[in-house]
């Protein structure tokens, strides 16, 4: 197999990632705690970052149903979500979040619910994007490399 | 080698609690991990010792001032507290509970650097 042209697929679909504006600089911090103790220390955050936000998500629309209007409510899931995504980097998740919060202090209903979608489909593309990056990652990687996590 | 300074880091979102611990092991600090501002109170009340804390505002159960200010109120005024937090609006409430000095999330590697550097003068300083 040849592995230096899967490094060189790996290392392009991570800048195209940046260049879509999906990641941001605060993901070249979080590699740049991967080390030889720690070797699959970024995906490993991955995975922790997206069984959270799926569980963040599921309690948000579960609020927008049981709590009608309760916009303080709303803003405060919302507030953990956009936290998790400024410490991995997820970019564009983070901007639907933050306008999610902007029409919670408007009290729009609409706004929120339509934000509330957009940022349902950035965190599926955000999601299945790393999934395909961390695959060849594996796939170029050494020999005996750790087993993959259940993302 | 031998860890130079205990850390507290005050965390209930698992990533950030990943990301910050990495970091503070980079540093080659003793990471204790307190999931809710309770925890932490509680880690001092039992007599623990650290020398830096990074704390997050919004926990379940204990916030992040609230913590603070408690375990100012037990006499430890040495160790350096650090206010974390997504929304830049709580500095101020940080900083009257007690905080040495508030960072927005995500903190950044460099910054995290240079208070563990000043914990680890402070501490050379004391020893002469």
């Amino acid at each position: 197999m040849d592995y230096s042209n899967l490094r060189r697929q790996a290392a392009s679909m991570k800048k195209g990632l940046f260049d879509q504006g999906l990641l941001d600089e605060q993901f070249r911090q979080v590699e740049d705690l991967q080390d030889e103790a720690s070797p699959n220390f970024v995906e490993e955050v991955v995975v922790v970052f997206f069984k959270d936000s799926c569980r963040l998500i599921s309690n948000l629309e579960q609020a927008l149903e049981k709590y009608p209007r309760d916009f303080n409510r709303w803003d405060a899931y919302m507030q953990q979500l956009k936290g998790s995504c400024s410490s991995i980097g997820a970019s564009r998740m983070k901007n639907e979040c933050m306008l999610f919060r902007d029409n919670c202090g408007k009290g729009n209903v609409e706004g929120c619910m339509g934000c509330l979608q957009k940022l349902k489909r950035e965190h599926a593309i955000l999601r299945q994007k790393l999934e395909s990056y961390f695959q060849l990652l594996r796939q170029a990687g050494p020999a005996g490399a750790a087993t993959r996590p259940v993302m | 080698m031998a860890s130079l300074v205990k850390a507290l880091l005050v965390e209930d979102a698992r990533v950030d609690a990943l990301v910050l611990s990495a970091m503070l092991h980079r540093f080659h600090c003793e990471v204790t991990i307190a999931k809710n501002g309770k925890e932490a109170v509680d880690m001092f009340f039992e007599g623990k010792k650290f020398d830096i804390v990074l704390c997050d505002n919004d926990m379940p159960i204990m916030n992040g001032p609230e913590a603070v200010e408690k375990i100012r109120a037990m006499g430890e005024t040495d160790v350096k507290i650090i206010g974390l937090s997504s929304d830049k609006n709580v500095q101020e409430v940080f900083m009257t509970a007690g905080v040495d000095v508030f960072f927005p999330k995500p903190l950044k590697i460099d910054v995290l650097g240079a208070m563990i550097q000043e914990v680890i003068n402070k501490k050379r300083n004391s020893m002469v």
